[in-house]
């Protein structure tokens, strides 16, 4: 099913409650090492609940909680590891920008590895610039370093939260619908800098915006209801779909 | 017409609440004008440096009530300031539901409405009656309590403003949750948690009733913090009733210099502690 590379994160029988609400139900997804996959359904699909799983902020809301297995590289995040060490090889974009308001530009990237890491003064100043580059900042950006995080423009304190995801080394990338607060000239840019990452990471993004999935993504899950209805290369997600509502849900008639 | 009697109520608010300023502010400025008329006369280097001089001599100054007050404060600030914000952040990012994070908010926010003398008679029976004598620790004990619930209101609330997406993009980050608390939430709430230091500061600059029960007075300098000790408060309180000349001019002077202690420690704490950078710019 999947093109040609090996699983990077198996996710194996996960449910999700929040409370006596059932959110998440069974859900088995193979997520490929260095591709883009995508993630579509209506609002209160589990889209979200199924991302915030994979890095275990979902627990994080009262009454919430989860069960099954999330495999990274074999080895599973509920259980297997350190839950700080699952965040951090797991990064996560957000909706909504959100930088630190009281750090600087150059500071929001290191931001990370600041707060708990033990790197020089140079060493921090390398790693921004290059992750700056690596999300096309710097060049946008490079004599404002010292200004605050949350000076720039909503797309470029969107990429500039990317770069502070990629500044931990994280193997996999989760983005929760990144470009919906944007316009479209950094929406372009931000599907750009995402086709860009797979040649480093997995990459895993919610998105409403179902041309946005086509546009960018090597695979597709279509979520409802709390259930994957269906997971596959993206190009048959939307030339052939098996399931009729994945084909009346890509071509607008609900959600 | 329709425009016009628009206009026109715009303006009419903006004249009341132009009005009710005025209102607000010229008692406040007539105080202080009051008391820097009556003051300023007495404020020289002597009324500096000097002890008070005996009742009914002329000259002598309050020099050892201005190292009281001081030291009163400071003792009061190390030990209502880090209490008092610890208790906020514990509200604001460790316990914004539990039974006993309400039980220590309704606490906080009646501790906040107690007359000040009953910090000094509870200081008063707790340490005084103990040790047997008048001592300063009680006072900074008790103005540090009265500390207590300012700047833990004034540091729930800054800190619940921090929005929560900031919350979770420290957690994302695998920030373990002191850091996240201590040096993203806090760090953002700087500037409301030390305008509740400040006020904090400035209300107990101000309370005599306290320390008529703990410190009480002392007519030399300091000599220990265990031992009774002058303050501009109780000197004012002194001072002003006496009705000696000599006396009511220096309670005016200490008066002046009180209100100058406030605002310059005011000004130097917000010159340190300017933030790097402004919400949102």
């Amino acid at each position: 099913m999947t093109l040609s590379n090996s699983t990077k994160l198996d996710i194996q029988n996960l449910n999700a409650w929040f409370c006596e609400k059932h959110a998440l139900k069974n859900v088995n997804v193979k997520i490929p090492d260095k591709e883009v996959v995508a993630v579509i359904g209506p609002s209160g699909c589990g889209k979200s609940t199924f991302v915030r799983c994979i890095n275990r902020m979902h627990e994080l809301i009262p009454g919430a909680k989860a069960s099954g297995k999330a495999l990274l590289d074999g080895v599973d995040v509920y259980g297997g590891m350190d839950v700080m060490d699952v965040r951090r090889k797991i990064g996560m974009v957000f909706q909504k920008p959100n930088p630190f308001p009281n750090m600087s530009v150059a500071d929001n990237v290191v931001a990370g590895l600041k707060l708990v890491g033990t790197h020089s003064k140079k060493e921090l100043a390398e790693i921004a610039e290059e992750r700056l580059k690596s999300v096309g900042l710097w060049e946008e950006i490079k004599d404002e370093l010292k200004k605050s995080g949350a000076s720039l423009s909503g797309g470029q304190q969107q990429r500039l939260c990317i770069a502070r995801a990629l500044a931990m080394n994280p193997e996999v990338i989760l983005m929760d619908e990144p470009t919906s607060a944007l316009d479209p000239a950094s929406t372009a840019k931000l599907e750009e800098l995402v086709k860009k990452l797979k040649n480093e990471i997995s990459v895993v993004i919610i998105t409403h915006n179902v041309s946005q999935a086509a546009r960018i993504s090597d695979m597709t899950a279509f979520f409802y209801l709390g259930e994957l209805v269906e997971f596959d290369e993206t190009r048959n997600i939307f030339e052939h779909p098996k399931n009729p509502l994945t084909e009346r849900y890509i071509t607008g008639r609900f959600g | 017409m329709d425009i016009l009697s628009r206009r026109g109520r715009e303006r009419l608010i903006k004249y009341i609440c132009l009005l009710l300023t005025v209102l607000a502010v010229v008692p406040l400025l007539w105080i202080i004008g009051e008391v820097v008329y009556n003051g300023v006369s007495a404020i020289n280097l002597e009324f500096l440096t000097a002890l008070p001089a005996p009742f009914g001599e002329s000259g002598g100054g309050i020099g050892n009530a201005i190292l009281g007050t001081l030291i009163i404060n400071a003792m009061a600030s190390l030990f209502g300031i880090p209490v008092g914000i610890l208790t906020g952040m514990y509200l604001s990012e460790y316990d914004r539901t539990s039974r006993l994070g309400s039980a220590v908010r309704t606490v906080i926010e009646s501790l906040s409405g107690v007359p000040s003398i009953i910090f000094g008679i509870f200081a008063y029976s707790l340490i005084v009656l103990t040790v047997r004598h008048y001592t300063a620790i009680a006072a900074a004990f008790a103005l540090g309590l009265m500390m207590i619930p300012l700047i833990a209101k004034a540091t729930e609330e800054s800190m619940k403003i921090v929005s929560n997406d900031i919350r979770e993009a420290a957690i994302a980050l695998g920030v373990p949750k002191w850091v996240r608390t201590t040096k993203i939430v806090f760090s953002i709430a700087k500037g409301g948690i030390l305008t509740g230091c400040l006020l904090a500061f400035a209300r107990i600059s101000g309370e005599t009733a306290p320390l008529l029960f703990t410190s009480l007075f002392s007519f030399y300098w300091p000599i220990g913090i265990d031992q009774p000790m002058a303050s501009l408060q109780v000197l004012i309180y002194n001072y002003a009733m006496s009705g000696f000349q000599n006396w009511v001019i220096k309670a005016w002077g200490a008066s002046l210099l009180l209100v100058i202690i406030v605002v310059s420690i005011n000004v130097i704490v917000r010159r340190f502690a300017k933030p790097k950078y402004k919400a949102g710019v």
